[in-house]
C-alpha cells in the first residue's frame, strides 16, 4: 500500500491523493515533478522524491509543517 | 470491451482478499468531458469489486454531481475515493486515486483494498504517535508512473 495511504488511513487530517502522472501531466508540470514517485506535501510545501522510508516521509512532514508556520 | 484481468490474476486477487474484515465502498467519480480513461476506470473497478461480497462500487459524475465531489475534494477525473463502510454510512479515511490503477498501481490499490478492510495500516509506533500529535490538515500528493 501506498504509505502516504497508510498515514491517511490513521489520521482523519491527513488526504492523500495518489496520482498516475502520465494522466495529469497539467499537475507534473504545476508541481515540477523531477523524478517518480515524487510526494508533494502540502501543495508544494515539501516535496520528497523517490521511496523514502517511513520516517523519513514523517521527518518531511514535520519541516513542511515548520516552514508553513514561519519557524 | 474485453476483461482487464485474466482468470490467473482474478484467483490470486480472490486469494488476497480473503484477508477482508470490514466492507469497503469504492467512489468513482468520472467526466464525460476531458477524460480519456475514464471508462477504462470504471470497467476494471467493477471487474475488481466483483470478486469480493464485502465490496461496492458507487459511479458518479464529477461534472452533476459537484456537491458530492467537493465533499471527498475530487476535482479531477478518473477520481477514486476507497473508503470504509458500516451500514449505510461511508467513512471517508481520505484515500484518493487519480487515473487508471493499472499497472504497479493496481497491486497498490488491491493492498489498499486489504488494508482498509481491515483498518490496520501496519505503520509503525512511532509514526502513530506522530500522527496521533498532529494538529493541523496534511496533504500528500504522490506521483507514479504506472510501469
Amino acid at each position: 500500500m501506498v504509505l502516504a495511504h497508510r498515514m491517511a488511513l490513521e489520521s482523519p487530517l491527513i488526504e492523500a491523493e495518489a496520482i498516475e502522472a502520465t494522466e495529469f501531466m497539467d499537475l507534473v508540470g504545476r508541481h515540477h515533478v523531477s523524478g517518480v514517485p515524487q510526494t508533494t506535501i502540502n501543495h508544494g510545501a515539501r516535496d520528497v522524491v523517490g521511496a523514502v522510508p517511513e520516517h523519513f516521509l514523517v521527518a518531511e512532514i514535520e519541516k513542511a509543517l515548520k516552514k508553513e508556520a514561519g519557524a | 470491451m474485453e476483461e482487464f484481468l485474466d482468470n490467473g490474476l482474478k484467483k490470486q486477487v480472490r486469494r488476497v482478499f480473503e484477508d477482508f474484515k470490514e466492507p469497503v465502498t469504492i467512489l468513482v467519480f468520472s467526466s464525460a468531458s476531458k477524460c480519456e480513461y475514464c471508462e477504462e476506470t470504471i470497467q476494471l473497478l467493477k471487474e475488481v469489486v466483483a470478486l469480493s461480497d464485502l465490496l461496492t462500487l458507487e459511479e458518479h459524475d464529477l461534472d452533476e454531481e459537484r456537491e458530492l465531489a467537493s465533499r471527498y475534494h475530487v476535482d479531477k477525473a478518473p477520481g477514486i475515493v476507497i473508503a470504509g463502510k458500516q451500514g449505510e454510512e461511508i467513512i471517508d479515511f481520505g484515500i484518493r486515486y487519480y487515473g487508471v490503477p493499472a499497472g504497479s498501481e493496481f497491486g497498490a490499490l488491491i493492498n489498499d483494498l486489504v488494508t482498509v478492510s481491515k483498518r490496520e495500516s501496519g505503520l509503525s509506533e512511532e509514526t502513530l504517535a506522530f500522527l496521533a500529535g498532529l494538529k493541523e490538515p496534511v496533504h500528500l500528493m504522490v506521483f507514479s508512473t504506472p510501469t
